[in-house]
């Protein structure tokens, strides 16, 4: 059998169980450190894990399948008694999801990687050193105090036997027999929700919710993020669930919920997930069946294909109106009619294409948690992360460039913002600092918040910083607002922190967020006070293909301007501007904008120019403003952006380019790359 | 005996709706509070066998108030009062402990309906 054929879809599924997986490790340390019942998420740890060793070993790939086995077992000893695990424990799990997600990658080339026998080897002697109840051998930094143990937020129905102590079986060289394992059951749930309710996903969503509290939901379709989302088609929702409670218990509680026109439950198995022999199709096949049918899955380069079709219809459009009205006036309506339909009907596909384009901002943030908690592992500092409004969608475009920005906001707030224990227990803050990444939707924008409760942003600090290097003058650097200063965090190469650690480097990924926020079109802003933290706003639009642009025109160019950058503009006769040492000056806005002949910037043939002109005053980053004079304004367009291919990307001082309605060629100015703030 | 309700809303118009949904209609409204913070009070002093919430109040949302009343006891019974568009809070508000949900407008069958579902006696 050729396997080729499923490589894809093997490679994005088994991708998606690893990522699943490292979230659930990250929160089952978290779960073991706050004295709460880890065994549901131990549970679904185990089957993304069994899940990729069965995937694997379906499409031959032994190396993996082995590595993926090895952390199963592993997960296993914690299955059967969570008490065991330990940080280290964690760091091997971890450690392994990475090396599997490598060796997927590189299977997807059509290697067959094999597994790293170091790692194979660390993992067994993990488990038998966890099965024995032994300490890690080197000291892990302390976990975090647990809290007073509160009652049990769930009933516990049948906890067996309490975990032993850990002493009292050191020596046991048997897998621990703990407990005999609750039966559960697999079973699979169909609900259909009553015409009349307004918010079905809700509804539905509240269904998922009370099934969790019986038991391990292993599927919901439609899944909770898509709930989340409003999303239900037909009303119609499916769960599979592994319980230990009997169906007439899970009846009554369904039963409990108002809006439910039909409720079925059947066994979905005839028992809990067994390691089966590796079966012909990938493991989990009957659930994967029942989704194939709902969804199709597109590999994103066709998502991008398509996108640049449709914006070639958009300008192709724009051409024929533009022709459209060389047509003598008598055949002209029809013309008119006929592009205004083509128009709306291409305009609708545009929006269609965009939907389809849109992906929930987990896609990058599901990580974070993973992240954090490494980071904060190697500066020996608590800390945890928190991501609120990850179903929130972005045009998978923006959702690409905003993976490491926030990486780099996370790992500064560690390094930099996030105090040591002792200095935070010293400060009366708790011990553990918290990291919230927030997404809300504002109109037709994503605000993405990251706040940290560290020690915070000192705006003093950065000004004496930017003007030691430099940067600035005293004088400017006092003219700053508070908040401006907090920017100059975002200076190439400025920071104020004491010390340099291999985890971030000086000021240089502020830097970088800074510039990619704002080359997909988005802003950052900074406020902070001093002692309690630092929060990062991200403004994003939800797409970069269209943009508004301001076209001006230069000799016998016309050039656009993202209208984000846009300030204003203003008519003015440039020699009566006052000039400070030789270039004119035009008040704007209570302040000096220094203002350049765009014509001479680029470097266009010298023309005799006008004394009177357009400037349009700019945005030349870090809140500096230019003023560009420029012969005509021409007017505000939508526009779609493609980027520069090779060799113009090079050219500094343009972003992209457009296509005008007459077939004209447009490039859109990147002002703060034109060499003259 | 009849079941004990309290009302947690903003509006004294909202509570005075549902306070006379529930009147006629064999439960006793013991309490009513305005905001999330008098919601946590209340519920701690009268140990009410159902609570309505409204979600978007002063000083303590009611998804706030939810959480401290379903740590205080996780079998409270509390019904959020939503608005339509709210459904992320709604769901926030399930996973913080809420037991279901009704929709502004609403009609008093529904409300009762709901309530008595949710409460076993349907």
């Amino acid at each position: 059998m050729d396997l080729r054929k499923y490589l894809p879809l093997f490679v994005s599924e088994a991708g998606e169980h690893l990522a699943a997986y490292a979230k659930d490790l990250v929160q089952v340390e978290k779960g073991v450190a706050a004295g709460a019942d880890v065994r549901p998420i131990i549970d679904s740890l185990f089957r993304h894990a069994h899940s990729v060793k069965g995937m694997s070993a379906s499409m031959e790939l032994e190396g993996i399948s082995a590595l993926a086995h090895r952390a199963e077992d592993l997960v296993d000893v914690f299955r059967k008694d969570p008490s065991r695990l330990d940080a280290a424990a964690v760091d091997d799990l971890l450690a392994a999801g990475d090396a599997l997600q490598a060796m997927i990658q590189a299977s997807a080339g059509g290697d067959k990687p094999a597994a790293d026998p170091a790692v194979l080897e660390r993992l067994a002697e993990t488990a038998r050193r966890c099965r024995a109840g032994e300490p890690a051998a080197a000291p892990a930094p302390p976990p975090a105090p647990a809290p007073a143990a509160g009652p049990q937020p769930a009933p516990e129905p049948q906890r067996t036997a309490a975990a032993e102590p850990a002493a009292a079986v050191s020596a046991a060289p048997e897998p621990a027999p703990a407990a005999p394992p609750t039966r559960h059951r697999r079973l699979q749930i169909e609900v259909e929700i009553a015409g009349g309710c307004p918010v079905p996903a809700v509804r539905a969503f509240l269904v998922v919710k009370k099934l969790a509290g019986l038991g391990a939901v292993v599927k919901s379709s439609p899944g909770v993020e898509d709930l989340k989302a409003g999303r239900i088609p037909g009303k119609r929702l499916e769960v599979v669930l592994d319980t230990p409670e009997p169906v007439p218990v899970l009846e009554r509680t369904l039963a409990q919920i108002s809006d439910l026109t039909s409720v079925h439950v059947r066994s979905a198995d005839a028992a809990a997930p067994a390691p089966a022999p590796a079966p012909a199709k990938p493991a989990p096949a009957a659930d994967a069946a029942i989704e194939a049918l709902r969804t199709v899955r597109v590999r994103t380069e066709i998502l991008d294909e398509f996108l640049d079709s449709v914006g070639e219809l958009i300008l192709a459009t724009a051409r024929i109106r533009e022709l459209g009205k060389m047509v003598p006036a008598p055949h002209r309506t029809g013309l008119v009619e006929g592009v205004d339909r083509l128009h709306a009907i291409v305009k609708d596909l545009h929006d269609k294409v965009m939907t389809v384009r849109m992906t929930p901002l987990a896609l990058v943030t599901e990580r974070l948690p993973r992240a954090g908690r490494d980071v904060a592992r190697k500066v020996n500092k608590q800390v945890e992360v928190q991501v609120q409004g990850a179903e929130i969608e972005l045009d998978r475009a923006i959702l690409e460039e905003l993976s490491d920005p926030l990486l780099h906001l996370i790992r500064n707030a560690i390094d930099h913002g996030i105090e040591p224990p002792h200095l935070r227990l010293l400060a009366g803050k708790p011990a553990s600092g918290r990291i919230t990444v927030q997404a809300r939707r504002e109109r037709d924008r994503v605000i993405l918040e990251v706040a940290d409760d560290g020690r915070g942003l000192d705006a003093a600090k950065l000004r004496a910083a930017a003007v030691a290097r430099g940067a600035l003058t005293d004088e400017a650097a006092s003219l700053l607002s508070d908040r401006e200063a907090l920017l100059l965090a975002c200076l190439p190469g400025l920071s104020t922190a004491d010390a340099v650690t291999d985890v971030s480097g000086r000021g240089v990924g502020l830097d970088a967020v800074k510039r990619t926020v704002e080359s997909i079109g988005g802003t950052l802003e900074i406020d902070s006070t001093p002692g309690q933290g630092a929060r990062f706003t991200l403004r994003l639009p939800l797409t970069v293909a269209v943009q508004p642009v301001l076209l001006v025109r230069v000799g016998e160019e016309v050039l656009g301007l993202p209208i984000g950058k846009v300030h204003g503009a203003a008519q003015v006769a440039l020699s009566s501007l006052d000039r400070t040492q030789g270039a004119p000056v035009l008040p704007y806005d209570g302040a000096m904008v220094p203002v350049h002949d765009l014509s001479r910037v680029l470097g266009f043939p010298e023309a005799a120019a006008r004394d009177e002109r357009a400037v349009v005053v700019a945005e030349a980053g870090e809140g500096a403003r230019i003023g560009l004079a420029v012969d005509t304004l021409i007017g505000q367009q939508e526009a779609v952006l493609k980027p520069l291919g090779q060799p113009l990307e090079k050219v500094p001082g343009i972003s992209a380019v457009t296509v005008l309605g007459n077939g004209r060629p447009v490039f859109i100015l990147d002002v703060q790359r034109l060499g003259v703030a | 005996m009849p079941k004990r309700v309290l009302i947690v809303d903003d509006a004294i118009f909202m509570r005075n709706m549902i306070k006379d949904i529930f009147s006629g209609s064999g439960f006793e409204v013991v309490g009513e509070a305005a905001n999330g913070l008098e919601a946590v009070e209340k519920f701690k002093e009268l140990k009410p066998d159902l609570t309505t919430m409204d979600i978007v109040m002063p000083f303590k949302s009611g998804i706030e108030a939810t959480r401290e009343i379903i740590k205080q006891d996780a079998k409270a019974v509390i019904v959020m009062c939503s608005a339509l568009g709210q459904e992320s809070l709604v769901m926030e508000a399930i996973e913080a402990g809420a037991s279901d949900f009704i929709v502004k407008p609403f009609k008093s069958e529904d409300v009762l309906s709901v309530v008595k579902k949710v409460l076993g006696d349907a």
